[in-house]
């Protein structure tokens, strides 16, 4: 165990899978799959294995997705880091083909294929292209494929080796943000189920649901709020598709108030769905979501920092709730 | 308009002959600017147009190219030094001329449905002073102010001005020729003579909307200029990376398009290439692809690796993770920096002196300074603006807030 960077542990993840697969194909654009990591060696997947598996493209996202998936059908294990700049440009082909090819083919075709669409760090400024944070919602709702979108480094590695063993294409949702955040991380693979939700906190006055970028805000909350006496749960989505919609009845139904928190736009947002599976299944609770506007966000820091969801945001409407 | 009658006399004589005697005294002796009238004259058909152009229009030539090197220099140095300054800019030193040239070419004024129009790309400063956007309101909103250009929305990546046909910048790599091809679409189902621009960088090569355009501007010849600045490096990586072509106007050229290279570091190169563009699109004979060879003197985001008061960045760019621009690359492409090459060109034909051309500098420079110190005083945005202008009316419901 040693304490790693999430960029760092998602390429230690990489990085094993290819040394155990000669025939396993990485490519990027802009995003060299270099880390360095206090203690470890430097990883640096062209310079290991060359530019006939790993190769730098010009800015055609459409490509990177679409040789992803041709490899995959050809049999290899394939995965591409799409930079956030680009990451809604491969849709149509990961919703079309990497999302139904399975079903149309009776079950026929087999795609072990990994889509890494780096999010924005938010960072403000960089207005409507270059600091939203949507395509969690978009990814999400294509049937056929796995979207996941971990929040810790110790999943990041975890879900990333998963990910790559899985027979399904897997949407990895990379929150860019996130990515020098550390913690301890295992130095040898293990595997992150791509299906199970994550309880970070227990409580019983309040459930709390967030995912990816969202989590440091939903966690800086929820600290607050325990602090200021109230009992608080914290789930971490970690997996939109298929969610986990057992651990979150679970939850709900023991504290019956249910506050969901997404970074994404408030129409059709990964809370809007755990909201609706809770209430479908819990008797008698109360539902509040806040997200950002159904707006693109605009330039101005004084604007964007307003509209993003942040723990000031979840701590009023926690309190509102008890 | 008297366009298309100069198309119908491409080989009207030369009005002004101790401009023409210049050249073919330096081009014999080889001097930098004849170098590049000579490659000119190899491509056989190009008009050396900017010639006949009368004198203060040569100057405000000058004066747009040293407005953007100002402006570049002044927000890179305002990003080394003044740690309050938020504004970033993806800068365009450099490559001046090629704005200029373009857009010296171009109908910037008047009802918006008779001036051309420009698309721009993520570079997109030098461009919107070449097409006549306002200084200030630009600095105004490259620093997040109310009053900017376009209220604190857009900042440098979505800078838009279409009351003087500047569509805009754009954050994406690739969607822009095939916008602007739908602009040069629309005028040709309306009957006009408008011209639709877009520049593009080397980067736009690889993607699938590069070769959408030109295929189908073709296949509808339409009124479209590509104007693509090869400055060598898309992001941090060379273009090598993305296109097996030296030049990429041989590309262009397989899908029947009008194709030409040019010396994109001397603005009279690009105007007279662009003239011919504008005049065949204007009479009907459709799209044109102009490569423009150039090169940027800063990294590919923002002043990393520059020196306050310094042109150009050859220090370490962190971002630039596995691709290094060769410092000695640099230092190659400013011998043949185009301030120095419209300047050394007009002083020679007599448009300017050299106490001439520093003035035009001392005033520029003045200017540039009042449009940066004017933003900064402006008010920042309210940010409950936020949600306004997502539809044509009303506002969206904050829903950040419980």
């Amino acid at each position: 165990m040693t304490v790693k960077t999430w960029m760092y542990s998602v390429l230690e993840a990489v990085a094993a899978e290819m040394r155990a697969d000669p025939a396993m194909i990485w490519i990027y654009e802009l995003t060299p799959p270099v880390a360095s990591n206090a203690g470890m060696p430097v990883i640096n997947l062209e310079t290991e294995f060359g530019r006939k598996r790993v190769v730098n493209t010009g800015i055609d996202e459409n490509w990177m997705a679409s040789t992803v998936i041709g490899a995959g059908l050809a049999g290899s294990r394939a995965a591409t880091y799409i930079p956030y700049q680009g990451a809604a440009m491969p849709f149509q082909v990961i919703q079309n083909h990497a999302g139904k090819l399975r079903s149309m083919t009776g079950g026929k075709a087999t795609l072990p294929v990994v889509f890494i669409m780096e999010m924005t760090g938010q960072t403000p400024g960089f207005a409507g292209q270059h600091s939203d944070y949507e395509i969690d919602s978009y990814y999400a709702h294509i049937p056929g494929v796995r979207t996941v979108v971990p929040s810790t480094p110790y999943d990041a590695k975890g879900m990333m080796v998963s990910a790559l063993r899985s027979p399904d294409p897997v949407v990895y949702l990379y929150p860019a943000g996130l990515r020098m955040l550390s913690e301890e991380v295992p130095d040898e693979q293990y595997e992150v189920p791509l299906d199970k939700a994550a309880v970070r906190q227990e409580g019983s006055d309040l459930t709390i649901v967030g995912s990816g970028a969202g989590m440091p805000d939903v966690l800086d909350a929820a600290k607050r709020l325990t602090d200021a006496g109230m009992s608080v749960e914290v789930i971490d989505l970690r997996v939109l598709k298929e969610m986990d919609t057992e651990t979150l009845v679970k939850s709900v139904a023991k504290t019956k108030r249910l506050l969901a928190v997404d970074q994404s736009y408030y129409t059709l947002g990964p809370a809007a769905e755990v909201v609706a599976r809770c209430a479908e299944n819990v008797e008698g609770a109360r539902f509040r979501r806040i997200a950002f506007p159904d707006a693109p966000p605009p330039a101005s820091p004084e604007m964007f920092l307003w509209m993003r969801p942040n723990a000031d945001h979840i701590v009023a409407a926690a309190q509102k709730m008890v | 308009m008297t366009s298309h009658d100069e198309v119908a006399t491409p080989s009207a004589a030369w009005p002004q002959q101790t401009r023409r005697g210049f050249l073919q005294i330096s081009a014999l002796a080889g001097a930098t600017v004849a170098l590049s009238s000579r490659m000119a004259r190899a491509n056989g058909q190009i008009g050396y147009w900017s010639m006949d152009l009368p004198d203060d229009k040569l100057r405000g030539m000058y004066r747009t190219i040293l407005r953007i090197r100002w402006h570049e220099r002044t927000m890179a140095d305002k990003m080394l030094t003044d740690s309050t300054y938020r504004g970033y800019n993806h800068f365009y030193a450099g490559q001046e001329a090629v704005a200029t040239g373009v857009c010296a070419a171009l109908r910037n004024d008047g009802p918006f449905e008779q001036i051309d129009l420009v698309y721009s790309s993520h570079r997109p400063t030098g461009h919107a002073i070449a097409k006549g956007v306002d200084l200030k309101a630009m600095c105004a909103e490259n620093d997040f102010r109310a009053t900017g250009l376009n209220g604190g929305y857009a900042a440098e990546m979505h800078l838009s001005d279409p009351s003087v046909g500047f569509i805009g910048a754009d954050g994406m790599i690739g969607p822009g020729p095939l916008l602007a091809q739908g602009s040069a679409f629309a005028f040709r189902a309306r009957g006009s003579d408008q011209v639709s621009v877009v520049f593009a960088g080397d980067g736009t090569y690889a993607t699938p909307h590069f070769h959408s355009a030109l295929n189908n501007a073709k296949l509808l010849d339409l009124p479209f200029i590509y104007v693509l600045e090869n400055n060598l490096y898309h992001q941090y990586a060379h273009y090598s990376y993305s296109c097996p072509h030296t030049d990429i106007a041989d590309a262009a050229r397989a899908y029947g398009i009008e194709s030409r290279v040019v010396d994109g570091q001397d603005v009279f190169q690009v105007y007279n290439a662009m003239k011919d563009a504008v005049d065949r699109a204007r009479a009907g004979k459709g799209p044109t692809f102009i490569e423009a060879k150039t090169y940027r003197y800063y990294n590919h985001w923002g002043a990393p690796g520059a020196t306050a008061g310094e042109l150009g960045a050859f220090g370490y760019d962190p971002l630039a993770i596995s691709s290094i621009r060769p410092e000695r690359e640099l230092r190659n492409w400013m011998q043949r920096d185009p301030v120095d090459i419209a300047r050394a060109t007009l002083i020679d034909w007599g448009v300017l002196d050299a106490a001439g051309a520093d003035a035009i500098e001392a005033e520029v420079r003045a200017e540039v300074d009042a449009a940066f110190a004017w933003a900064a005083e402006q008010p920042l945005c309210a940010p409950e603006d936020g949600l306004k202008h997502v539809f044509a009316t009303g506002t969206v419901i904050p829903r950040q807030l419980a």
